[in-house]
């Protein structure tokens, strides 16, 4: 098993892996391109996971280098669980990247980074109730502080892949797409 | 089975209605400044502002503190004439020369060397370059760099610069490999990964190449040439813009807009930037430490006595490199040097200068030469991974289009100025 | 009133309403769709970029890019 930090560029994405991590980071070429991506190691019940810094990307329809090479180690990482790192205050478009994660059959959890920046731009978030309808470990976190990483870890091992449609259906839709405003 | 993007929107507005809430909220002094720093009035100011102040700190932090205040003392003063005095072999001994010094020709007489500039021994210039002078500079760079991408403020740059950059088919995301290759060029090439397509990548990594010189270089001709660094600036300011012109008219592809998220200001975490700055700094070390002392070594036998290559080469393309540039047949040497690395070639530059054979002017076309003309093994090496075998051949000969007629353009303003 | 996002003003407010095909996708990620608000946060003189604000986030799109977004402007209404 690997686990793969995904999430938009400049969402602490890098803050959040080396608190993560030990002090045993690597950065490393992706094969046949110019896109550096870092690894490392972190414990996990008693057992060493690698750790994968998974270059920002803001879709998984690609459009420059960095962002191929994201989707592409998504692929070649059939078994990975993802660690999907949005930026609380901006929740909406974070969830488009976890969703098309979660669409492609991965075990997910949903890290609300950034949670101080939420309680500045006076954002309510009811946690508890996207974890209900997502159906993935969703949790708060501050890389800064180190807010809500010791829950984030536990739940690592608990996620599970989800059908989209369940997702639908747990949203209250079900009905065709047309209700949209 | 995978949503259309309509019906993910559609989704995500339906979960974001039963469990976002957004309350009310004032736009807070940060975000006035974070958009009054990407609004051209007030941006373009604070663009100069951040720039002179990065550019202060370099020189400050790395060139005053560091290289003049203590490392030059240190290798002159100390270290130069320990060896000269413990070293096996003494002045002319082949071995010695390489390690050491090789010294210089004076009124005919074989002279031993004051300072590490002209020494140029593994032991001597090799040691001073790297941990003297290119060190401390590589540091100040991606000590501010780091500052600058973790505070966020880079994609503001990159916003106010795109008008520019649109125009030479890039756009202004390209800022960012720029700044990153004046730090180190093989960082900055690595960085095209977030231009689009390959035009953009391939009229990157070619300016890049040509016309960005690295930290470790701009750091020896801080040292050497301060009084000048304004006219080399602008010189390869010109270069870049007006070749990336011209490129991106005659180079097929396409060059598309800008689509770039400009995110908030935020407090850099010290933990992150140090992390940054040890793995660019190891990396950098990594690459220019077997470099420069490999370069001393390969220069230091050219120009053995017993070998003569240096001198026969100045001879072969000195007049070339003196009526087509309008500098001396020694600057042969370091460009030969500036294969290897850059920094070095200067610092050899630095020798030639202090013997007082080369015209202002002239050691400010050399200068300009050895940044241009050529990128340094680790960057062409780079090149050769990064780029298509067509894309490769197509750098190498704008490379030499741009270094004849850049070169020469330069000592033809001379000639008209009534400098050259 | 409709217009092209490129022509909205400084500070200018509106509901974008129809973004070319070929487009979508790539703003998608970036949280800009049909139906969402938008201001114009600044424009860059000499055809530069354009910054907008959508959910609070800033983002830049080249001046040929906000061509192809139409957006809807409401004159009465007032910032904040």
């Amino acid at each position: 098993m690997k686990i793969l930090l995904m999430g938009h560029p400049n969402v602490g994405k890098s803050v959040f892996f080396n608190r993560l991590t030990g002090t045993k980071v690597f950065e490393s070429n992706y094969p046949g391109t110019t896109v550096d991506f870092t690894k490392g190691w972190m414990r996990l019940e008693g057992e060493d996971v690698e750790l994968i810094d998974v270059p920002g990307a803001f879709s998984l329809e690609w459009k420059d280098q960095a962002e191929e090479v994201a989707v592409k180690m998504l692929e070649e990482n059939r078994d990975s669980v993802v660690v999907c790192v949005l930026d609380a205050s901006k929740v909406e478009r974070g969830l488009y990247l976890a969703l098309e994660i979660i669409e492609r059959g991965y075990p997910v959890v949903v890290a609300l980074n950034m949670w101080d920046v939420t309680k500045d731009k006076n954002i309510g978030i009811d946690v508890e109730k996207l974890e209900r309808i997502l159906g993935v470990p969703v949790v708060a976190t501050t890389a800064i502080s180190g807010e809500g990483f010791k829950e984030l870890v536990s739940k690592i091992k608990e996620t599970a892949p989800v059908k989209i449609e369940k997702i639908i259906k747990n949203a209250g839709g079900g009905e065709s797409a047309a209700v949209s405003g | 089975m995978p949503l259309s993007v309509d019906e993910r929107w559609d989704l995500i507005d339906r979960i974001s209605k039963q469990t976002v809430e957004f309350g009310a909220y004032k736009h807070t002094l940060k975000d006035a400044i974070a958009e009054l720093t990407v609004k051209p009035l007030t941006g373009l100011p604070v663009a100069i502002a951040v720039i002179y102040g990065f550019w202060s700190f370099f020189c400050d932090f790395a060139g005053t503190l560091f290289t003049d205040g203590f490392m030059v003392k240190l290798f002159d003063e100390h270290w130069l004439p320990w060896l000269q005095s413990v070293f096996p072999g003494g002045l002319g001994n082949p071995f010695y020369a390489l390690m050491v010094d090789a010294g210089h020709i004076e009124n005919g007489v074989l002279v031993a060397s004051d300072n590490c500039f002209e020494a140029f021994g593994v032991l001597t210039s090799g040691l001073f370059v790297v941990f003297g002078v290119v060190l401390w500079a590589i540091l100040a760079f991606y000590l501010m760099f780091a500052l600058l991408e973790d505070i966020g403020y880079l994609p503001r740059l990159a916003v106010l610069v795109d008008t520019v950059l649109h125009k030479i088919g890039l756009h202004g995301y390209a800022i960012v490999p720029t700044f990153l290759a004046l730090g180190c060029n093989i960082p900055g090439v690595t960085a095209t990964r977030t231009l689009e397509t390959r035009k953009q990548r391939f009229l990157m990594i070619t300016l890049l190449s040509v016309f960005v010189p690295c930290g470790a270089q701009i750091g020896i001709m801080q040292d050497l040439v301060p009084e000048m660094m304004g006219w080399i600036f602008l010189t390869l300011a010109i270069g870049y813009l007006g070749f990336g012109f011209i490129l991106n008219k005659i180079v097929p592809g396409k060059s598309p807009e800008i689509i770039m998220d400009v995110p908030p200001y935020r407090m850099p975490v010290m933990k992150n930037i140090v992390s940054k700055l040890w793995i660019r700094t190891s990396k950098f070390l990594l690459v220019a430490v077997p470099f420069v002392l490999l370069g001393c070594v390969i220069v230091g036998i050219m120009y053995l006595p017993q070998v003569g290559a240096m001198d026969w080469l100045a001879t072969v393309l000195g007049p070339f490199l003196m009526s087509w540039f309008g500098v001396p047949g020694e600057t042969v040497s370091p460009l030969i040097a500036g294969f290897l690395r850059k920094d070095l070639a200067v610092g050899m530059l630095g020798g030639l200068m202090e013997q007082g054979i080369m015209t202002t002017f002239q050691v400010f076309t050399s200068v300009v030469l050895l940044c241009i003309y050529f990128p340094c093994l680790a960057t062409f090496a780079l090149m050769i991974k990064e780029e298509k075998w067509k894309e490769f051949i197509g750098s190498i000969a704008s490379l030499v289009v741009m270094v004849l007629v850049y070169g020469g353009l330069i000592h033809v303003v001379g000639i008209m100025l009534g400098v050259a | 009133m409709e217009k092209k996002l490129s022509e909205m003003e400084f500070d200018e407010e509106g509901t974008v309403r129809e973004i070319k095909e070929n487009l979508r996708k790539q703003v998608a990620g970036m949280g800009i769709r049909e139906g969402k608000e938008i201001r114009m946060a600044t424009k860059q003189p000499i055809k530069g970029p354009v910054v907008v604000e959508v959910d609070k986030s800033l983002t830049s799109l080249g001046l040929g890019v906000a061509e192809k977004i139409v957006v809807e402007v409401d004159k009465d209404r007032k910032r904040r």
